[in-house]
């Protein structure tokens, strides 16, 4: 216990280091960048009054070249980039941090949702990995999604913590001296997006965004498709292969050593720290971060399947809740993106892990990876636009833009489909066989 | 209202679990029988359709309430500083409320796991 306080004391001091490390600079925008509020628009000079966040007065910005009076937005939040090269207050890009809820959003963000829901309770993954492409993709800047995206998934973390922790399987050891070090790791992703954000503006951080998405999404994704190969031929080989790598870790004799108790393991606390970082970076960049916790507490520290995703869940709610706080805190959660996509993922979820009784396990992963698979095409193909946006490649001629719009935009509705459609009916298909049995059952033994 | 609280319980458990990929494990939380009613309620339905009417009102109406002012929440949710209270306080209310709705009503829909 001792020594566990002492952990904690170590990181709690070196967590104002690391966020002082990145806060030269990286709270408040450099003069590119401005958030603000535009109140008119002067379509004859091009000009428009603008006011920027924190200021009372208005000042004047110019329009750039290739700008359309059109993307003036009045009376709401928006993010504008500078063109430096053009001259003082010449603009280069608004953007809405925002956006206005019609009738087809919120219709879309309800059947996102939903089916991210249905994902969550079939898979056991978060989900988030359809939502938040999902939420980017109808035009939701991409630090805004992340931010809301935590923000409804951590009180869901909360009551799962709860629920697995009363069947004796979540290691509160564990969690906590993981907790640590991945709120410093969250807050260390955190800095990082904003001083993207701030540095590039919103196309700056969608690239950031999507390439972290692409890079996990395709690891992750071949990864399952293989294990749920495997899964289909019966091969158990896999996880005595992957024990070996934890048994070293445990034989590292580098003090503090923590014994905890519910995994079963004795390991130096200094092997839990870059799983810890790795699990909230990850998580404050695409607010998912179970994908690297809960292999590493399996692969790295050598906790059991059972224990790593119920500790994880623990984790999920400190990291989610500091987070969102944090992400609050620059007032970048757009609560009604949370609460439409909670609407409806709180069924779905519910309705996803009832459909997994009804159907193989390795349909389940099969699902997953091509889920995941499709995903990153879809966040791919959006990269050649953002690093047009930024001025790093050429701007893209009007065809190959629109096509990989197309391909972006179409490729998120088939992994959409391929979520909804297959587990539906897997799960319809599943349900009318089940009656049908019983049924039959209930005839023979009538009969 | 045993019975109910016990079902939504068990689904909350169960999706808690699915959620981790635990699906075996869901599955034998959903087959487990919800705590037995008192003696006196178990000539009521067994189905929750007062509780599912109830959190469906409560959760219909806290939405309404927010989306009907939607501009002064997208500003007072995004101003920053002590204001950050107010989508964290909102997110924890609105997934209890609007799950127990969730978990009622698919009791009602007779949606349940393989037994």
């Amino acid at each position: 216990m001792k020594r566990l306080l002492v952990i904690l004391l170590g990181v709690l001091l070196i967590m104002p280091l690391a966020t002082s490390a990145f806060g030269a600079g990286g709270d408040g925008p450099p003069k590119d960048i401005m958030k603000g509020i535009f109140t008119s628009v002067d379509a004859a000079n091009r000009t428009a009054a603008f006011i920027k966040e924190g200021n009372t007065g208005a000042m004047t910005l110019t329009l750039g070249a290739d700008m359309n009076v059109d993307a003036v937005v009045l009376d709401k939040k928006v993010m504008v980039s500078l063109d430096s090269h053009a001259g003082e207050g010449v603009l280069k890009d608004i953007s809405v941090m925002f956006m206005d809820m019609t009738a087809g959003k919120v219709i879309a963000l309800i059947v996102v949702g939903l089916i991210g829901g249905l994902l969550s309770g079939f898979i056991g993954s978060g989900g988030a990995f359809v939502l938040t492409p999902a939420m980017m993709s109808l035009g939701v800047p991409g630090a805004v999604a992340v931010a809301s995206n935590m923000c409804h998934k951590f009180p869901k973390a909360m009551v799962g913590t709860y629920k697995r922790f009363k069947y004796g399987q979540v290691d509160l050891k564990l969690a906590a001296v993981m907790s640590a070090t991945a709120i410093v790791g969250v807050q260390i992703g955190i800095k990082i997006q904003k001083f993207i954000l701030n540095s590039w503006g919103n196309a700056g951080s969608n690239l950031y965004v999507s390439v972290i998405f692409v890079l996990v999404l395709v690891l992750v994704g071949f990864y399952v498709m293989l294990d749920a190969i495997k899964l289909a031929k019966g091969d158990t080989n896999a996880e005595a292969k992957t024990g070996k790598l934890a048994l070293r870790m445990q034989k590292i004799q580098l003090p503090p050593m923590i014994h905890f108790k519910v995994a079963k393991v004795t390991i130096s606390a200094w092997v839990t720290v870059p799983v810890g970082l790795a699990t909230g970076m990850l998580a404050a960049t695409i607010a998912v971060g179970g994908f690297v916790g809960v292999p590493g507490m399996i692969y790295v520290i050598g906790a059991s399947a059972v224990v790593a995703s119920a500790t994880e869940l623990g984790i999920a709610f400190v990291m989610g809740a500091w987070g969102s706080f944090q992400w609050g805190l620059s007032g970048l959660i757009d609560i009604r993106l949370t609460l439409l996509i909670l609407s409806a993922s709180l069924i779905g979820v519910q309705l996803g892990a009832l459909g997994t009784t009804y159907v193989k396990d390795y349909m389940i992963k099969l699902v997953m990876a091509s889920v995941m698979l499709v995903v990153a095409v879809s966040r791919g193909a959006k990269i050649p636009g953002y690093l047009a946006d930024l001025g790093w490649r050429a701007q893209l001629d009007a065809g190959p833009a629109a096509l990989l719009e197309s391909v972006s935009f179409w490729a998120l509705v088939a992994a959409l489909a391929i979520a909804g459609v297959i587990t539906s009916v897997a799960m319809a298909v599943g349900m009318m066989k089940d009656k049908q049995q019983k049924r039959m059952e209930a005839a023979v033994s009538h009969g | 209202m045993a019975e109910t609280l016990s079902s939504f319980d068990k689904h909350m458990t169960a999706v808690a679990f699915a959620e981790a990929g635990e699906h075996e494990t869901a599955k034998k939380v959903l087959e487990t029988k919800s705590a037995p009613a008192p003696l006196k309620a178990q000539h009521h339905a067994k189905k929750p359709v007062l509780a599912t009417l109830v959190f469906g009102a409560l959760s219909l109406s806290a939405y309404f309430y927010l989306f009907s002012h939607e501009e002064w929440t997208t500003d007072h949710f995004t101003r920053g500083g002590w204001y950050t209270v107010l989508p964290l306080a909102s997110a924890v209310f609105f997934s209890f409320i609007h799950g127990a709705f969730g978990s009622n009503l698919l009791s009602v829909l007779g949606l349940e796991a393989k037994k």
